[in-house]
């Protein structure tokens, strides 16, 4: 068993309002420079929808992610064979057309304008060319199915639905929308990794983050055309690829990362947990239905007493098991089951759990009249607006059967707590509901709990990184006693 | 015609002008018999275009060369023959005239003291009845149609040189060669046995090319005599048949130029015809039509 440390997300879809101001956080912070004006390390997609960058989850066309014969993994986008007749043009990566032009205005045309019949507008300028631009796309351009007739209907997870199920969708009182907040999953097994020529990708030893040492990257774009969630990004100005660093400088110094921290749904949950890196490989050649379930497995239970002496003897300190111990990512994923990587069928094993959203029907129209007092707010899931089939795509590789598990108890939970707060449910079917979703009265209070009245500490649980530990394993600190660091390091320019 | 050294040494102190008279004049005193080395080097890059005593070539018979013009000059000249012809000097001039406007080339490796020696060995070799240096002995006889036949096919390459020389063709190009024409490093030889007027010049310069390309590379390929026969045989057919190199070669060459690199896109357009292209502009397009489509 090699056991080690991975920092791991959960995204509860059921609390996401889509405000974007994950997006922005993470954009004021990281990518308003130059060349990176048109990277989303953080972007909030509406699903149905095609994504951004457009279909990125298309990779018959971007060849992201691992294929498998049930023997060996292969990279769909590059491998050693491929790498030869492609080396000069890597092929299958999103054109700036399909991410978008980024622009900005010409707001000296509002103040200057004379006076006239028409209200001034600002010209849109291109960041690129800094050029007057025909803004044809943005980064959300089917933000809450805007254009849905072009972009909702050609999300490639309404493949799965029959031609009828896709009709229902469009029936007004059935019209489905969810809110898909996405960033670098950190995978266990990163393809954006795998494939960088240049050695210039890793994931951290001690937390898992991945990250792209910016002196070795050689713009090859590898990584681009690899990843499967389209999560690096090239910059064009400094001639290398960048990517979310799950704000490591913040989680170093104990903060959550910019857009977990100002999340206002309060739906980002971040904690280490510990797992099995033998099992990888093996995981990663189960057929698609058994993903999820291979990959829960990996996820170790910090508070078995042979996971903590495997633990300490793989160089786990203490106090990253400590913190495993509290994770809510653990609770989410491997205890409660209510967490579920997005796509898995990619074989990269994400580290950000979706919680699913329930999407219940809100409203009846009988004739002419909108009930909105449904009965069944609360009732069968199968009746919610979003086809099983279609979350099945999406979370759990097709395997159906493991999105109902988390949305029959997230279902349950909620009716369990009716019958606390409100009353109106009996004991009897409060109970009925909870033994039928796999659900004890304690475990439901703590979904609860976790998941409407958390603060910050329950939220976030940040092992302690130790940088000082993890220095001493490069550089002898006593070298530098007198010194003022232990280095200088050049901005990334192109050389 | 006697030719003062237009050089002076008034930049330099007399004491120094006499010390360096002294010297050079001791040095060209104590050379009694030319050195094996000067002969050869003679060999190799005076004999194309001199003779001492068989008469001239490309440039003049060089028979009593120092009678006719100073030591001193003869040492600038061979050092620097433009830099002398271009300055204006009188016999320079008429040497130039008689040359037919060919300038003499600048010999690499040339320095003041082998152009003594040269100029020593010239006078030498004066003196004799004979000389070594009267003239490469390329047979007289007259050229046939076989000789043509061979020295086309030494040219083309398809027959080899007996000492593994390379085939002309690899640098030059002649008319009537066909195909894409030869090599362009060196000049066209279609008008060679014209430029260098007939056989014994033109025989001289293949025994011993004097140029700063082909000198190092026939240096120890040297041709013998029947191949220079045959290959004098071939370029005076050339000459004799047609103009320069047909413009039409060089067009052919260029379309064929186009024409593959537009055959080479082809093919890569189809190897790699699965490449991605677009997503986002073909979606709204096939999108638009579909929607016009389903409306009408």
């Amino acid at each position: 068993m090699d056991v080690r440390s991975q920092i791991s997300l959960v995204f509860h879809l059921d609390k996401c309002i889509g405000c974007h101001t994950c997006s922005v956080a993470c954009k004021n912070v990281w990518t308003d420079r130059e060349g990176t004006d048109y990277m989303w390390w953080n972007n909030v997609e509406t699903k149905p929808g095609t994504g951004y960058p457009t279909k990125w989850e298309d990779q018959d066309s971007y060849k992201g992610g691992w294929k498998t014969d049930g023997e060996d993994l292969e990279l769909r986008s590059t491998g050693k064979r491929k790498i030869i007749p492609n080396i000069f043009h890597n092929p299958s990566q999103p054109s700036l057309d399909d991410y978008y032009e980024p622009w900005t205005y010409d707001y000296s045309e509002l103040f200057n304008a004379p006076e006239g019949d028409d209200q001034p507008v600002a010209r849109p300028i291109s960041m690129i060319t800094g050029e007057p631009m025909e803004i044809e796309a943005g980064p959300n351009w089917d933000d809450d199915l805007g254009g849905s007739e072009i972009y909702a209907a050609n999300d490639t997870n309404l493949e799965v639905l029959s031609e009828e199920q896709r009709q229902q969708m469009k029936a007004i009182e059935r019209m489905v929308m969810f809110y898909l907040p996405r960033i670098c999953n950190h995978c266990l097994n990163p393809a954006c990794v795998a494939s960088c020529p240049s050695g210039a990708m890793y994931k951290r030893g001690e937390d898992g983050i991945v990250l792209i040492n910016q002196d070795r990257c050689r713009a090859w774009r590898s990584c681009i055309s690899a990843c499967p969630y389209k999560k690096t990004y090239y910059n064009w100005s400094t001639g290398k690829s960048e990517k979310c660093i799950l704000c490591f400088p913040r989680l170093e110094s104990g903060e959550a990362p910019a857009c977990f921290h100002s999340c206002v749904g309060r739906i980002r949950y971040l904690g280490n947990v510990l797992y099995d890196a033998d099992q990888i490989k093996e995981a990663a050649l189960r057929p698609d239905d058994e993903l999820v379930e291979a990959q829960r497995r990996m996820i170790l239970d910090p508070n078995d007493p042979a996971v903590i002496e495997e633990a300490s003897r793989c160089g786990i300190p203490e106090g990253v098991v400590d913190s495993a111990q509290k994770s809510p990512a653990y609770r989410f994923a491997k205890e409660w089951k209510l967490g579920l990587p997005l796509h898995v069928e990619y074989r990269t094993f994400p580290m950000l759990f979706y919680v699913p959203p329930l999407l219940p029907v809100m409203s009846i129209s009988e004739g002419d009249l909108v009930r909105s007092d449904v009965d069944e707010l609360f009732a069968e899931i199968e009746k919610a607006r979003a086809p099983m089939g279609y979350l099945g795509k999406l979370f759990a590789a097709g395997n159906e059967g493991k999105v109902r598990y988390a949305l029959r108890k997230q279902l349950a939970v909620r009716v369990w707590r009716r019958h606390v707060t409100v009353g109106d449910v009996s004991l009897e079917a409060a109970t009925q509901g909870l033994t039928e979703a796999d659900c004890t009265p304690e475990e439901a209070d703590a979904i609860f709990k976790l998941t409407a009245l958390s603060t910050w500490e329950d939220r976030f649980v940040i092992p302690p990184f130790q940088r000082e530990m993890a220095m001493e394993m490069i550089a002898d600190p006593h070298d530098h006693r007198s010194a003022a660091g232990f280095g200088f390091r050049d901005a990334p320019r192109r050389s | 015609m006697l030719k003062k050294p237009d050089h002076t040494t008034s930049s330099l102190s007399p004491f120094l002008t006499a010390v360096f008279l002294l010297t050079t004049a001791g040095v060209a005193g104590a050379q009694d018999a030319p050195s094996e080395e000067t002969i050869e080097f003679f060999r190799r890059n005076c004999v194309s275009c001199h003779t001492i005593g068989g008469g001239a070539l490309t440039g003049p018979d060089l028979k009593g060369v120092a009678e006719r013009a100073d030591e001193a000059w003869l040492v600038d000249f061979i050092l620097d023959p433009k830099g002398v012809i271009d300055s204006g000097d009188p016999y320079a001039a008429e040497l130039l005239r008689k040359a037919r406007g060919l300038y003499m080339t600048q010999v690499p490796g040339m320095d003041r003291t082998k152009a003594e020696k040269l100029v020593d060995l010239i006078v030498s070799e004066s003196a004799k009845e004979r000389s070594l240096f009267a003239g490469l002995q390329i047979s007289d006889r007259p050229l046939t149609e076989i000789d043509i036949e061979r020295g086309r096919g030494l040219f083309m390459g398809t027959v080899p040189y007996e000492n593994g020389a390379p085939a002309c063709i690899s640098c030059h190009t002649a008319s009537g060669i066909g195909g894409l024409g030869g090599g362009r490093l060196g000049p066209d030889l279609t008008d060679a046995y014209a430029r260098l007027e007939g056989r014994k010049a033109l025989s001289a310069w293949l025994g011993s090319p004097p140029s700063l390309v082909m000198q190092p590379v026939f240096k120890n390929h040297a041709l013998d005599g029947e191949e220079i026969l045959a290959i004098v045989a071939y370029l005076k057919s050339v000459s004799e048949s047609e103009g320069a190199a047909e413009p039409a070669s060089v067009l052919q060459f260029v379309l064929l130029g186009f024409g593959g690199s537009a055959l080479l896109l082809l093919l890569f357009d189809f190897l790699w015809r699965g490449r991605y292209r677009a997503t986002r502009r073909p979606l709204i397009r096939d999108s638009k039509h579909a929607r016009i489509g389903a409306s009408s």
